[in-house]
């Protein structure tokens, strides 16, 4: 067992998905300042694949700090009108302060994946 | 230094101190997790109280370590203290640096940027930031904080 591994407990995972042609791009664990760029990082490599949408997961996200929303507007302000974008919010650390700070004006919230995977294909 | 007499590292009932961190992304992370622990072990709160203080604590050291030293030489630290006072059952954070307030751009603000103030403001029932030669202080508070 890595223990410096097992003590690092402030990271993130991203993962991307295809469904159709759509990418979910799905998060788990922090996003701060430290981990925004990884996030962003990942969000511009499913871009660059030129998907029909793009679905930011943040249903496994325990902490969202203002780095991870700036990432959000970042992109929503690249797309291009023909392509969906959408997060998946739910909770007290994720959608609560997306919509505190207005950013859930800006960007379509959906409070589950199937929702917002409806949503896109509709 | 918020009061240079503080102990670095304090964490009991009524008081978490951390005292000249490094101001730097991995510190801050690090506080918000101790700060977060602290609030667990000690309060009483609901998960939306908890997130909110836990991200408005991460936003005034997040402001710090990425703004307060860009245009010194040096790396700088900060200073993080909350005292909780049983009697009125309010919760203060003071968020201290040493280094030099960043106006803002002068022009339209950038839209990526610029959402820890309004977060802290959103976030916690009062917020005060003074700023000096001397560094920068944030200062939060909670009203209405419970013990378990």
């Amino acid at each position: 067992m890595d223990e410096q591994h097992a003590t690092k407990t402030t990271g993130c995972v991203v993962d991307e998905e295809w469904v159709g042609r759509v990418v979910v791009v799905s998060v788990s664990g922090v996003v701060d300042m430290l981990t925004a760029p990884q996030l962003e990082q990942a969000i511009r490599a499913a871009l660059d694949k030129k998907p029909g949408g793009l679905v930011v997961d943040f249903a496994e996200v325990e902490f969202l700090a203002s780095a991870g929303m700036g990432v959000l507007v970042a992109v929503h302000d690249e797309v291009t009108p023909d392509m969906r974008f959408c997060v998946v919010a739910d909770g007290p650390a994720t959608s609560r302060p997306l919509k505190l700070v207005g950013i859930a004006d800006l960007i379509e919230l959906y409070a589950t994946r199937d929702e917002a995977l409806s949503a896109l294909s509709a | 230094m918020i009061d240079s007499t503080s102990r670095a590292d304090v964490a009991d009932a009524e008081r978490f101190a951390r005292i000249g961190i490094p101001a730097d992304a991995e510190s801050a992370s690090r506080i918000r997790e101790e700060f977060a622990g602290w609030l667990e072990r000690f309060f009483g709160l609901d998960p939306i109280r908890s997130s909110d203080l836990v991200l408005a604590i991460n936003e005034a050291l997040a402001n710090a370590a990425e703004f307060a030293y860009v245009t010194t030489d040096r790396p700088g630290t900060m200073d993080l203290i909350a005292h909780y006072d049983p009697d009125s059952a309010s919760l203060t954070a003071t968020i201290a640096d040493q280094g030099v307030w960043r106006m803002p751009n002068p022009g339209p603000p950038a839209r990526t940027r610029g959402r820890g103030i309004p977060l802290m403001e959103a976030l916690s029932d009062r917020v005060t930031i003074e700023t000096s030669t001397a560094g920068t202080q944030v200062r939060m508070q909670w009203a209405g904080v419970a013990r378990p």
